[in-house]
């Protein structure tokens, strides 16, 4: 099983929008964010997604061997959060995935990894 | 009949291709993303990085097309597959090619789904992306 926990913080969501070209104001401006109906900034589905990716090849044995990626972005993400991605054998080439932050709420549902034999 | 004499389940842009985009890989963007996820940048592309070479290129002609009109402060991204016939490499020039799935409205939510076929320089492929986007009216 592989294991990493992570507090997400303002600069890291602004270092992802820039170095991945998303740059939506809901992860850049509070004041934007809170006018679209949001408690502020959030960070990225894409950005959690990548982090869960990190976890799963750590799990795969390398990211080579991860075939495909899926997941439900199912709950915001803040900045302060800790959130505690998992990744763990579900058969020869399967990981079950799970993303959880501090109060327990699963952030990324239905998470899994296909994996090359 | 829905109640406001619309249709209920407006086909949108449904089937609806956009134009190739190319992609150049370069070394420094995909060691910048990699620190962002914490992976280690000096172990190549990141499989996520598809979220800028494959997702990234294409999303914006779909959020840009005025016929699909799509409220981007009102977008929501549901869902996301990524799945790889092989990881691309720095230096490598990747072609995707953005398609409307589907496009159903139903009760003030639209739902899109977008996929993205991803191949590189010899035409063969690299990646797949699927994409569920939730659009509050």
């Amino acid at each position: 099983m592989s294991e990493r926990a992570v507090r997400f913080t303002k600069e890291q969501i602004a270092a992802y929008a820039q170095a991945s070209g998303d740059l939506n104001p809901i992860h850049l401006d509070d004041e934007f964010a809170r006018s679209v109906g949001l408690p502020g900034v959030i960070a990225h589905g894409l950005l959690q997604m990548g982090l869960m990716g990190v976890v799963a090849a750590e799990a795969a044995g390398g990211p080579d061997k991860l075939e495909r990626l899926y997941c439900r972005f199912a709950g915001m993400v803040v900045p302060g959060d800790v959130v505690t991605f998992t990744a763990e054998r579900a058969g020869p080439a399967k990981l079950d995935l799970r993303a959880v932050n501090q109060k327990g709420e699963q952030v990324l549902t239905k998470a899994s990894a296909d994996l090359k034999e | 009949m829905s109640a406001s004499g619309g249709p209920r389940n407006a086909v949108g842009v449904t089937g609806r291709t956009y134009p190739p985009v190319d992609f150049l890989i370069e070394a420094d963007r995909a060691a910048e993303f990699a620190r962002t996820i914490g992976a280690d940048p000096s172990a190549g592309v990141p499989p996520t990085f598809a979220a800028v070479y494959s997702l990234g290129v294409t999303a914006p002609q779909l959020f840009g097309d005025a016929d699909a009109a799509v409220d981007f402060a009102r977008l929501l991204h549901a869902e996301q597959e990524f799945t790889w016939t092989r990881h691309p490499k720095p230096g490598e020039t990747v072609t995707s090619q953005g398609r409307v799935a589907s496009d159903v409205s139903r009760r003030g939510i639209r739902l899109v789904s977008f996929e993205t076929q991803t191949k590189d320089e010899a035409g063969e492929p690299v990646c797949r992306s699927k994409a569920l986007f939730v659009i509050r009216s």
